[in-house]
């Protein structure tokens, strides 16, 4: 990653923009939205296995790409605002594209939310898992729909890459520190994964344990206590 | 759909008018709520006559708003009156859905054209393709019932239901808010008329996913 960075430090700047010098975070922007959507694909994907199967592996795994994907959310709006106030003069556009992801990352923030206020796990993973899978809809609308609409009119070029408007040297960069992040994302998603399914199996473990202590012989006594007018109230 | 699915959602949708005819709480406070605001607007743009593209956004936050604050209830007083078990031992989950969503759709339908009469009445607006605006103006309402049926179905068991309604409903009611507003916009003259009958066509396309989809995902939580 850091070889990377040096060399999309040393890169000739892209021209066609207001400081060509300073769009280079554009090489750290651009991976991070599709990471995001992707996980956000995954998460829905993971959520369905869930209510399918009612295993809450696939929970923890539809939480882990959460996560993540709220990362590069977040991410993604930081280095757009950024890119946003040294090209486009405003920290923020109202740009559909600006716009959309931050319907997006509230979406994201609301699944949390959703996780949050259920403290029983299996309630907490049933719901949160129905409103992945409702928020999936409007999602797409917002990353894949909305910005292309024929009336929308917004700075951001869409398929840049598909459509070869990103060559040369800059190209590499951009697709080499796609692949490393994304590289990266499914390091710290396995990572992720692994502690959720650790916590999950010590908490079935601990409750096996407390089972099989209620059933043993008991160790402490129970004094029968007697409350009569006669002894007024007195074990 | 055979005749015994069909008595269930009836039965469930009658207990629905039957408890809002005896409290009245939801179309009260949506009628209030989205009364207030309609007036509010007009106040505030008193002598000033209102560009499409504005009039189009306020409108749709006061039905936006109007159903967030009315829709969840159905779920919640359930929850709260201590109704929702015996519910779930008398109907299926889709019929529970279908019951509750249509309910919510003749709600925020009837909320919706009292609120537009008013909208249209104080600020003097002309229509200029009636068909668009009332296509929207439906579509948009289906949307939001099938949706904001689903959010209030989640957070129905949640300690604390109230805020979070609002909070998880209101991103993904935002694109039908954005679609709606672009059909409505065209309809008051200050658009593209294809573009607007493309969104109010999105917007019936949203509505019918959400009814494709919600059963399913509210059976998965109604007794969990």
């Amino acid at each position: 990653m850091g070889a990377a960075t040096v060399w999309s430090f040393h890169i000739s700047p892209a021209m066609g923009f207001q400081q060509p010098e300073l769009a280079r975070i554009f090489v750290w922007h651009f991976p991070c939205p599709i990471l995001a959507t992707v996980l956000l694909l995954l998460g829905g994907w993971f959520s369905a296995n869930y209510l399918k199967t009612k295993d809450r592996h696939w929970d923890e795994r539809a939480a882990s790409a959460n996560e993540l994907g709220f990362i590069f959310c977040l991410l993604t709006m930081a280095t757009g605002i950024v890119f946003s106030e040294v090209q486009w003069g405003a920290w923020w556009q109202w740009d559909p594209r600006q716009t959309s992801f931050l319907v997006v990352l509230f979406i994201y923030a609301a699944y949390f939310a959703v996780r949050g206020a259920f403290p029983d796990p299996e309630r907490r993973a049933s719901h949160s898992a129905a409103y992945a899978l409702t928020a999936i809809l409007p999602a797409l609308f917002l990353i894949f729909v909305f910005p292309r609409l024929p009336q929308i009119v917004s700075f951001h070029p869409s398929d840049s890459i598909l459509k070869g408007k990103i060559k040369g040297e800059y190209a590499y960069v951009v697709l080499t520190l796609m692949l490393l992040m994304g590289i990266l994302s499914v390091w710290l998603y396995r990572l992720r994964v692994r502690a959720g399914l650790m916590a999950l199996d010590s908490e079935f473990n601990n409750a096996e344990l407390a089972i099989g202590s209620s059933t043993s012989t008991p160790t402490g006594v129970v004094r029968p206590v007697r409350i009569s007018p006669e002894d007024g109230g007195s074990a | 759909m055979n005749s015994g699915w069909k008595a269930e959602i009836a039965a469930v949708f009658g207990k629905e008018l039957r408890s809002e005819l005896r409290s009245r709480s939801g179309l009260t406070t949506a009628g209030l709520f989205g009364i207030v605001t309609v007036f509010t607007i007009a106040f505030a743009s008193m002598n000033t006559k209102l560009d499409g593209n504005i009039a189009a956004g306020l409108l749709w936050v006061a039905v936006l708003f109007s159903s967030i604050v009315s829709l969840p209830r159905t779920f919640v007083t359930e929850e709260e009156q201590g109704t929702g078990d015996l519910l779930r031992q008398w109907a299926r989950p889709h019929a529970v859905y279908w019951g509750k969503a249509l309910f919510n759709l003749a709600q925020l339908g009837a909320m919706s054209l009292i609120l537009s009469f008013l909208y249209l009445g104080f600020t003097g607006l002309d229509l200029k393709i009636a068909w668009l605006y009332w296509l929207t103006l439906f579509a948009g309402c289906a949307a939001l019932a099938g949706a904001v049926t689903l959010t209030g179905a989640i957070v129905a068991r949640a300690a604390n239901r109230s805020s979070l309604a609002g909070a998880i409903a209101v991103p993904i009611l935002l694109p039908i808010m954005a679609a709606g507003v672009a059909g409505m916009r065209a309809a008051f003259g200050s658009g593209f008329a294809e573009s607007g009958a493309m969104s109010a066509l999105g917007l019936v396309g949203y509505a019918v996913a959400t009814f494709a989809i919600g059963p399913w995902l509210f059976a998965a939580i109604w007794k969990s």
